[in-house]
Formats: structure tokens, C-alpha cells, sequence
């Protein structure tokens, strides 16, 4: 056999080898391609399944509280003219230092009969609270409290007790006491420990965001968003000056 | 001497893109993993943007984290390595794009990169600046990958036979 034989046969299983490799790269890419294509859609799947279940779920257990009006949102406190809507987390630090700052003066105007306040219980910061979701739990325990016809009652104790942002927030039998001392019964603490509202709660929040808010607190007067400069938090005398603009 | 050197470069570039292939899925594990426990708070964060309706929002929302631990996975395990990056380039794209005309719009919010996002409470500030930057930086790491896909520990190198 000749040198040139020999050199040519190496030469043509050099060529099939890196046909069959380039083959080989060929089918790897296309299924590897397949295979993420398919982990992607499963991906967006799961995600859309686990969605239409939560809504399900809020939309089965959904029980609005009888007095709740604006659309089933809200809790009604005062008789005046002007409309003040207050969209607040009971875990928010910040709607406390509006209860803190600015209460007193909302409670003077509605006995005044000037403004009549929708408070709407938002349950945004449930990730603040170690899994135990304290701002539904005590959104739902308001819309119970108000069903017992004590909700600003509750609502003020609510912030007097406020719970550190971050810490497992005060529990379903801490919720039930705070209800005693307001004048909340068993009827409240039945539906404290069933989760009677927490599904509204949810629901309520949506409603919020659909309405293209997202931070609390979100005061409005007269349907106008109040807030200090560079979009802080109204101190009294701007949302008293904005309540008196509207009309009170 | 110069030969040599590039061949040393060489030589090292599938260890660079195996770091920045471990490092981009470890990106997208912990900023899909955040967001998987509160879908209800993913879908508030989406809307934050306004950049499109609540129920448009709140699927995207839902659906974002679970696309963005896949990606992670298939990240890891080394698939298709080119085409993964290049999905998780053009979301960090999406993710830069959407801050920055937040940014532009003027509105207060947290991005929820690593959150739930949503609006900052009064008195704390946005930034921006520094959100984009980090978001470039995970696009320069998705960039270097869809460059040079050929890495270490990848289900593509034990499928291609190479060690």
C-alpha cells in the first residue's frame, strides 16, 4: 500500500468525523433549543395557572362586609361635603404618622360635619411581616369591626398598636382583645379567626391598584391626590388648606 | 510571546463565561425567588410602571417571576447556553427600558428588581440611576455569555461530548 493511499484514507475519515460531529452539533443545538423553548412556556404556564387560582380562590371566599360602600372598598365615618378618601396599611409606619400628625384634625372636621372620610383598608405590605400577612389579617379584622359598627374605633386602635414593619405583626388573638376593648364581640372574633374578610381585603386591594394607586397612605380630597412637596407625606395644614378649597 | 499569550487568553474565556453564566442564573434565581411567594405583589409592581392596564399588569406579574427562575435554571444547568443568554439579555433590555421611562415619566417608585416594588413611602428616594447601572452591569454578564457560550459544567459541553 502507498504512502499516498494511506494519507488520502486518513484524510477522508478526518472529513466523516467532522461531519458526523458537525451532525451532532446540529441535533444538540435544535433540541437543546426545543428543551428551553418548552422550560419557558411551561414556565409562563405555571405562573398564569397559579394566577386564575388565586383568583378563584378570592373570588369564592369573597364575603363583603355589608357597610362597606364605594364599590364595596370603603368605610363610611362623618356627613359633611367634602369627600376625603383614605387608602391606608395598617402595617404602614408612615399612614401611622399621618394618624399621628393629621387624626386629630380629620376627627375634628367630620364631628364638625365638614368631611366625610372613605377609609379604605389596602393590604400591601403582607412581605412585612414573616409570612404571617398582618396587613391582610388586619385589613380583614377592620372590615369585620365595621360590620360590628365600631370600624374608626378599631381602625385608631389598629395604629395605637401598630406593629414594627418587618415583625410577625400582632396576632389573630391580640387582633380579637383590641376588638374587646372597643366593644367587639364574638360575632368579630369568629370572623377574625375564619378569615371572614381577608379574601375582601384582597379584593379591596386590587381595586386600589386598579385604580392606579400604589402607595400608601394615598389621601385624596375632593378626588384630588393631597401630598406634601416632592410627593411626601401632606402635613395637617396643607390637607386642612386642601379640604378648605374644596369647600368646607 | 504574543502567540502565547492569546493562547492563554483563550484558554480562559470558557472559565470567564462559566462565571458570568453561574453569576446571571444566580441573578435571576434570587430576583424570580423573591417575587414567587407574593404573585399579588409582583403583579402591584408591574402596574407601577403604568405601562400598561391592572389586568395586563397582574399577569405579567404573575407570570415574570416563574419565566425568571427558569431562565435561571436553564442558566445553571448550561442549555443552549447562547440562547438562554440571549433571552436574559433581552429581558435585562425590557427591565432597563422600563426604569429608565419610569424615570423619565418623573414617578416615584421602587423598581422592584429585588422586591415587590411598588411606590417608595413619602420620603424615601428613588434610584434610578443606580438600578440601570446594576441592571447594565447583569447585561454586560448575558453579553459576555452569548459572546463566548462555550463554558465549563454546561449540559451543552457533556452533550457535545467536550470536557
Amino acid at each position: 500500500m502507498s504512502k499516498t493511499a494511506a494519507r488520502q484514507r486518513a484524510n477522508a475519515r478526518r472529513i466523516v468525523e467532522q461531519q458526523k460531529a458537525a451532525d451532532r452539533r446540529r441535533r444538540v443545538t435544535l433540541w437543546t433549543t426545543v428543551a428551553v423553548v418548552l422550560v419557558l412556556v411551561i414556565a409562563g404556564l405555571v405562573g398564569w395557572s397559579q394566577f386564575s387560582n388565586q383568583q378563584s380562590d378570592t373570588a369564592a371566599k369573597l364575603v363583603t362586609p355589608s357597610v362597606a360602600v364605594d364599590q364595596g372598598t370603603a368605610f363610611k365615618v362623618g356627613t359633611g361635603p367634602v369627600q376625603v378618601d383614605l387608602y391606608e396599611d395598617f402595617q404602614c409606619p408612615i399612614c401611622n404618622e399621618f394618624e399621628h400628625s393629621t387624626g386629630a384634625t380629620v376627627a375634628q372636621l367630620v364631628s364638625q360635619h365638614k368631611i366625610t372620610v372613605f377609609y379604605h383598608p389596602v393590604s400591601i405590605l403582607d412581605r412585612e411581616s414573616n409570612g404571617t400577612e398582618y396587613s391582610t389579617r388586619s385589613a380583614g379584622a377592620a372590615a369585620a369591626a365595621a360590620e360590628g359598627g365600631k370600624f374608626i374605633e378599631y381602625h385608631n386602635a389598629l395604629y395605637q398598636n401598630q406593629p414594627a414593619e418587618g415583625s410577625d405583626g400582632l396576632t389573630n388573638a391580640q387582633l380579637i382583645d383590641l376588638g374587646k376593648t372597643v366593644g367587639l364581640g364574638t360575632a368579630f372574633a369568629n370572623a377574625v379567626n375564619n378569615k371572614t374578610y381577608d379574601a375582601w381585603a384582597a379584593k379591596a386591594t386590587d381595586t386600589f391598584s386598579a385604580r392606579g394607586y400604589n402607595g400608601t397612605p394615598t389621601i385624596l380630597v375632593a378626588g384630588k391626590v393631597v401630598q406634601g412637596p416632592n410627593q411626601t407625606l401632606p402635613t395637617t395644614a396643607v390637607f386642612t388648606q386642601a379640604v378648605t378649597q374644596a369647600g368646607a | 510571546m504574543e502567540t502565547r499569550q492569546s493562547a492563554r487568553v483563550t484558554a480562559a474565556w470558557p472559565w470567564i463565561s462559566t462565571v458570568a453564566r453561574i453569576g446571571l442564573a444566580a441573578v435571576f434565581l434570587v430576583a424570580g425567588g423573591l417575587k414567587v411567594t407574593d404573585l399579588a405583589g409582583s403583579g402591584r409592581a408591574v402596574n407601577a410602571y403604568r405601562l400598561m392596564d391592572f389586568d395586563t399588569a397582574r399577569v405579567i406579574g404573575a407570570i415574570q417571576p416563574f419565566v425568571e427562575i427558569a431562565i435561571g435554571l436553564l442558566l445553571l444547568v448550561g442549555i443552549a447556553v447562547r440562547l438562554s443568554a440571549i433571552i436574559g439579555a433581552i429581558v435585562m433590555v425590557i427591565y432597563i427600558a422600563g426604569i429608565a421611562s419610569v424615570w423619565a415619566r418623573g414617578l416615584q417608585i421602587d423598581c422592584g428588581c429585588f422586591s415587590k416594588g411598588g411606590s417608595l413611602a413619602a420620603g424615601q428616594n428613588t434610584q434610578y440611576g443606580s438600578d440601570i447601572l446594576r441592571d447594565v452591569g447583569f447585561l454586560v454578564l448575558a453579553s459576555i455569555v452569548l459572546i463566548k457560550p462555550r463554558t465549563r459544567f454546561s449540559l451543552d459541553g457533556a452533550l457535545l461530548g467536550e470536557r
